[in-house]
């Protein structure tokens, strides 16, 4: 059984972020929750995938952030308390539901945990989410610890409820993946039906009904303003002797600003916000008229410091606000508690010993992430290369196979988003004379892939689609996706068909071919370049992390270099990559113990020296 | 407040370690906070887990600021000495991993000898454990993480007790948890203060 349901209540046990969060909803009547998988809020979902069946709970990982929103506005509007995940970019995804459903407001509880990535740790970009709150008018809770991620989102639920609003939990890399100890509660989950009461005049959102709802969301907002000012969650935390200097953050800069202060000795007041959207204006204007200079700390962009400034204006307040906008913090990546100490030294005027970064030396060899020693994808690039002798553009998309960008492939030119490979491929077939090839992922197929390939059939594109097949969602951690053959969640799951999905696009010419078998695919890719209209290759090979768990789809015959028919060519490596082979002064080697025998490098050697082991 | 900075490579159960850490130090009725890698990073790349047992609230470790550096390889060893002091004992497993920039740029992987000067001149001792093959002798070669955490228990600077780390084992190894507790003891008496 998981820690999750395991623990008794009063007891307190480490928990990540994102599980304190699956622990917290379960105590504040939970009936319904979704996902798509995202780092850094994958386990979440995969922690609910763990425990929704025994806690009494409906789950699903939905096809995207966008259906996994409806999905939990459907549930949430007939009464019943929703929560849905995703990472800060899915929220891009969602934001179409979202900003609609903000209008009608919600029955049962709901709530939107973002996951932000400051400094991209994995991801695209990192956009600040606390805009979303800001753009959609949203209450916005921002936890700084596991523990405060288990209280808010019980809180969130309350005040949504209360309000008949959609809240945002936000949380960022190191909130969500830290772990920390939690004390828990009792486990009550809501029920399971809840019938939906007709209410066209409010979540029907044609113009009248939308514009009536306008004032009902701004009305709300003054109230959960009120909220704001009396949460718990707002509060001064005193350093020192406080005194007449002060400084508002939130979230993960919240912890770096009370260790950089305590650090530094100082004496100052720390206005904490975790209920930070609407801001809390009373509270605000009282800290700025009780202190002389206010540092506002906090990542990315300057949410709170706009927010601030802009309410000590309004007041015609004398205090002196520092904060990023006049550059005393950083805009980017996110901070640690030297960053935060440079600041505040400077902001303060307080003397401290300059703490100098230390550099690594240069000569250290890199060690970046590499796609697993029988990828899949690598076979298939390793063909795409061979077929189109590097005289191609690839648009790329989101997922393992990402990591093609890398030599020796260098096989994605363009990359903005879950999807965007088939749509950008339109677009540089349209003005290009090379030859143009999209990699798409299966469940970034089924994500928002399939959009684009309709409007490629339907505008006549002539690109190739490479659908990298790996029958899961692998770089979050194996979630399945529409097309699996089995969703741990849901039994009765049917696997929607890829083919069939592309046929029913108006897709002409496709072919499905095994990576492994690397001169097939090869061929594939020459005959679907000739092609006068858009045209799909699905590689279909199911992971080989997966491949190795289940002991079964592998092709296990280990590989070995003979060295005696080995020219020393380094093809192995220079033309394919495999982190089992290695070339260390001429000398190319077969780490048998990480080989995962699926003999795509003996096809690779054009010597035939790669041979199967005894 | 004691510092432990995790470091290896993608898929040598680096975050295992360090949860193991992290429940023996709850266990203990300690604070603690972990932070980790998760994502694309753990596809063969460098991953960093910290383990900050004491009143803190930042997760992550400050340069020179780790009482202990637990690596699970040689290379990165090397590359997590901006953590380290004259103050940080570093215990290191003798595992190699070559990276791919090894094999096509024209960098060097590093020998013992480098290893060792580089970090004898940071840190104020330097604890080498053959992890791959004491686990294997224990009878789970894949379990090197296992025998790392015996070693840092072993060493005591952690100031929690055998007994928390192996209630914590039972935690969070869910196969062949008695030949992981042998692993464990090994590694253990290789790194506890000789008598």
């Amino acid at each position: 059984m998981s820690r999750i349901l395991e623990a008794e209540p009063g007891s307190t046990m480490l928990l990540m972020g994102n599980e304190a969060i699956v622990r917290g909803a379960l105590e504040a009547r939970l009936s319904v929750a979704t996902t798509y998988p995202g780092t850094p809020a994958s386990e979440i979902g995969d922690t609910f995938a763990k425990v929704a069946e025994q806690a009494g709970i409906y789950f699903e990982y939905s096809t995207n952030e966008k259906v996994a929103t409806e999905v939990a506005i459907g549930a949430a509007a007939s009464g019943l308390r929703a929560i849905v995940s995703m990472k800060h970019v899915g929220v891009n995804v969602a934001s179409d539901p979202l900003m609609t459903f903000a209008y009608t407001g919600t029955r049962g509880g709901f709530v939107l945990v973002t996951a932000d990535d400051p400094s991209c740790h994995s991801s695209q970009n990192e956009q600040d989410n606390r805009f979303y709150a800001l753009f959609g008018g949203f209450p916005l809770f921002e936890p700084a610890s596991p523990q405060e991620c288990y209280d808010m989102v019980k809180k969130a639920f309350e005040v949504s409820e209360e309000l008949g609003q959609p809240v945002i939990l936000r949380t960022t890399t190191r909130v969500a993946h830290v772990r920390g100890p939690v004390t828990v509660g009792e486990i009550s989950v809501g029920p399971k039906k809840k019938e939906f009461v007709k209410e066209p005049a409010r979540f029907v959102t044609v113009p009248a009904v939308a514009r009536a709802r306008h004032l009902v969301l701004l009305e709300q907002l003054s109230k959960a303003e009120q909220m704001a000012d009396e949460s718990e969650f707002n509060t001064v935390i005193r350093i020192g002797d406080g005194g007449r200097q002060g400084i508002v953050t939130s979230s993960a800069a919240a912890n770096y600003t009370i260790d950089a202060a305590k650090g530094m000795g100082l004496h100052v007041d720390v206005l904490k916000l975790g209920f930070s959207n609407p801001v809390p204006s009373k509270k605000l204007l009282d800290f700025l008229r009780t202190h002389d200079i206010v540092v506002i700390v906090e990542e990315l962009e300057p949410v709170l410091e706009m927010q601030v400034r802009s309410l000590a204006q309004r007041e015609g307040l004398g205090t002196k606000v520092f904060g990023k906008m006049d550059g005393y913090m950083p805009r980017a990546y996110e901070f640690d508690q030297a960053i935060v100490t440079r600041g505040l030294a400077r902001a303060f005027s307080s003397d401290q010993k300059e703490t100098t970064r230390c550099e690594l030396p240069q000569d250290l060899p890199t060690r970046p992430p590499v796609l697993c020693a029988g990828c899949p994808h690598s076979a298939t690039y390793y063909a795409v290369n061979k077929a189109t002798n590097k005289k191609a553009l690839f648009a790329s998309d989101i997922g393992c196979y990402t990591l093609g960008v890398a030599p020796p492939y260098s096989t994605a030119d363009l990359l903005v988003c879950m999807g965007s490979s088939v749509g950008t491929a339109g677009g540089l077939a349209k003005v290009n004379d090379l030859p143009v090839i999209a990699f798409i992922g299966d469940s970034t197929f089924f994500h928002s892939g399939i959009p684009g390939l309709v409007n490629a059939v339907h505008q006549g594109h002539r690109f190739l689609v490479m659908i990298l097949d790996n029958r899961t969602t692998a770089m979050t951690g194996h979630q399945p996706h529409p097309g699996s053959a089995r969703d741990p969640c849901n039994p009765g799951a049917i696997s929607v068909s890829i083919e069939g999905v592309v046929k029913g696009c108006g897709v002409k010419w496709l072919k499905v071919v095994d990576p492994y078998d690397t001169s097939a695919t090869t061929e594939a890719v020459k005959e679907a370049l000739t092609q006068d209209s858009v045209s799909v290759i699905i590689a279909r090979r199911e992971c080989a992390l997966i491949a190795k768990r289940d002991e079964k789809g592998a092709i296990v015959k280990k590989h070995y270099i003979d060295q005696e028919a080995c020219k020393k060519c380094r093809t192995c490596v220079t033309k394919f990559q495999c982190p089992a082979i290695s070339s260390i002064d001429k000398l190319q080697t077969i780490d048998e113990a990480l080989c995962a025998g699926c003999g795509v490098c003996a096809q690779v050697c054009p010597y035939k020296a790669i041979k199967e082991a005894p | 407040m004691v510092d432990v900075y995790l470091v290896g490579v993608g898929g040598q159960g680096i975050i295992t370690a360090s949860k193991i850490v992290g429940d023996a130090a709850t266990l203990a009725g300690k604070k603690v906070l972990l932070s980790e890698t998760h994502g694309m990073a753990q596809r063969g790349g460098s991953v960093v887990c910290t383990a900050r047992i004491g009143d803190v609230r930042s997760p992550l470790i400050p340069d020179h600021g780790a009482d202990v550096v637990l690596s699970f390889e040689l290379l990165e060893t090397l590359r997590a000495l901006c953590k380290a002091s004259k103050n940080t004992v570093v215990i290191s497993s003798t595992e190699r991993i070559v990276p791919l920039s090894v094999s096509t740029q024209k960098l060097r992987y590093p020998t013992m000898e480098d290893v060792e000067g580089k970090v004898m001149r940071t840190a104020k001792a330097f604890m080498q454990i053959d992890a791959p093959r004491v686990a294997a002798d224990s009878g789970v070669p894949m379990s090197s993480n296992v025998v790392m955490v015996g070693a840092l228990a072993g060493t005591g600077i952690t100031g929690l007790d055998r007994a928390h780390f192996e209630s914590a084992m039972k935690m969070n190894i869910r196969r062949d948890l008695a030949e992981n507790i042998i692993a464990f003891s090994e590694g253990y008496r290789l790194a506890s203060p000789q008598p």
